[in-house]
């Protein structure tokens, strides 16, 4: 609408718009499944490990973002109502506390990916000495340290967002450490593979291919799907920052609400590739779902 | 977030349209934005964005599945035929020849530790009398005819840790490690 008020031309992109139904249902299914896997972790003792600390972790960011677009349309539908003003310095400030509070998601979700994948790292090729390098109060630590940079760094994104600087280190931050759990991940899938490779010499092993292949799949599957949830919307600040007059750009850029509900669908399917896969978690769900007290 | 916020002011916009915007967005506007003389479709970006995003993950894709499907050549023969030897303590039993691993890289054999010679090397410093102990085990050890069925590479290396009797390890480390095994194998394993 924005864009149509103000171009030259009949032909223009406007603002591709999702329902708002969509919204809430993607966004409060988000906020149930991770609420489910915090509740699941916190009353099941067999689950106070550092792997499910981790795992606690990516679900309280999925949340988070979650929360954050839940608050924004409730924002919005407030506004329609008449209850808001947008002129106001609350609003601003609620504003600015809710960009923080999407940042701070963001940062969040990226930083668990590489806590788990650490985690993983480290059972599989030290594991031995796992108990010994990855204690519980260690992984507490290491959570406590993340967030507290999540949340200083949100903050001090959201208050200097107006400083081009800012974009620059959160778009580099993004590919790096994508990056860097891509190659955890293919480090620890090449030792599965030659592992199997050896299972399967073995004279009465029967299964190899399939199973390297479920590890490609599976692999496949957790990358894609981070990529595609977040490439989208970190190209949009790219180019709202860089080029926002760039007819392609603005037509990139009117696609935003897809790119926004996409990230929210990542907090869907997070816990499916890792919380649910867990054989002790999905037991404590059919505990707490069939025996209610 | 600028981005964001002038995003979330659009869409208050599309509530009410005699929008009046105090939020300070002098540097950052979307002024007119002039759609005339494009040379290519206006949606490009778009279109390229997600078609190179899916070309990456296929491209992934297929290089993991090459990975499997594919040995590489040959192994260095000193560790060929130590791993062989730790293999036949583990086979002695079933009687057949081990077939030569030629499907080993030199590369792979050197990056990836074998858990199997890490059990024993660590083994080798923690403990050299539980290892002497431990050899008759692994060489009598029926169960492990069991263990290639159940399919997971990281079960068969507990299963070879659980035979070293480290005390307070197996206990805990079944129920962390079985369940994040369910990264590369999604079916569960068998608990001697």
């Amino acid at each position: 609408e924005n864009i149509s008020d103000f171009s030259l031309n009949i032909t223009d992109c406007t603002q591709v718009v999702v329902p708002e139904e969509v919204f809430f249902t993607v966004a409060a299914a988000g906020i149930l499944e991770n609420l489910l896997i915090l509740v699941a972790v916190v009353r099941n003792k067999n689950l106070h490990l550092p792997m499910y600390f981790f795992i606690c972790s990516l679900a309280i960011s999925d949340m988070l973002g979650s929360l954050y677009k839940t608050l924004e349309n409730i924002f919005i539908i407030l506004c329609k109502m008449g209850y808001l003003t947008r002129h106001g310095d609350f609003e601003k400030k609620l504003d600015d506390a809710m960009d923080s509070m999407f940042i701070l998601s963001l940062l969040g979700s990226i930083f668990s990916l590489l806590a788990i994948a650490a985690d993983r790292y480290i059972t599989i090729f030290y594991a031995l000495r796992y108990h010994n390098i990855m204690t519980l109060r260690r992984a507490l630590v290491i959570l406590a340290i993340i967030w507290a940079f999540c949340a200083g760094s949100s903050i001090a994104i959201a208050l200097f967002s107006y400083e081009a600087a800012t974009v620059i280190p959160f778009t580099i931050l993004f590919p790096l450490m994508m990056f860097f759990i891509l190659c955890l991940y293919v480090h620890m899938f090449l030792l599965a593979r030659s592992h199997a490779k050896k299972i399967a010499s073995l004279p009465s092993s029967t299964v190899h291919h399939r199973t390297n292949m479920k590890g490609a799949i599976t692999l496949t599957i957790f990358l894609g799907v981070f990529l595609c949830c977040w490439a989208p919307f970190v190209l949009h600040i790219l180019l709202a920052r860089f080029c926002p007059h760039n007819p392609y750009c603005a037509c990139y850029m009117s696609i935003f609400h897809v790119n926004g509900t996409l990230i929210m669908c990542n907090a869907i399917i997070n816990p499916m590739i890792f919380a649910f896969r867990s054989p002790e978690l999905r037991s404590t769900f059919k505990k707490m779902f069939y025996c209610p007290r | 977030m600028s981005a964001l916020r002038l995003i979330s002011n659009r869409t208050s916009q599309q509530a009410l349209s005699n929008s009046d915007y105090t939020w300070d967005y002098e540097y950052y506007e979307y002024g007119p934005v002039s759609f005339e003389g494009l040379k290519a479709h206006k949606y490009s970006i778009v279109i390229g964005f997600w078609v190179g995003l899916a070309v990456f993950v296929i491209f992934m894709f297929f290089v993991l599945t090459l990975l499997t499907k594919t040995g590489a050549p040959h192994q260095d023969n000193a560790e060929l035929s130590e791993k062989r030897f730790h293999m036949n303590s583990f086979v002695a039993e079933f009687g057949r020849p081990l077939e030569s691993q030629r499907v080993f890289s030199h590369q792979m054999a050197e990056e990836s530790q074998s858990l199997f010679h890490f059990c024993i090397n660590e083994v080798d410093h923690m403990n050299k009398e539980k290892e002497s102990q431990k050899g008759p085990n692994l060489e009598s050890n029926t169960h492990f005819q069991e263990v290639p069925k159940s399919s997971g590479m990281f079960e068969e290396d507990l299963h070879c840790l659980t035979k070293f009797n480290i005390p307070n390890f197996v206990n805990t480390e079944q129920n962390s490690s079985l369940g994040e095994d369910d990264l590369l194998i999604s079916e569960p394993p068998i608990i001697l």
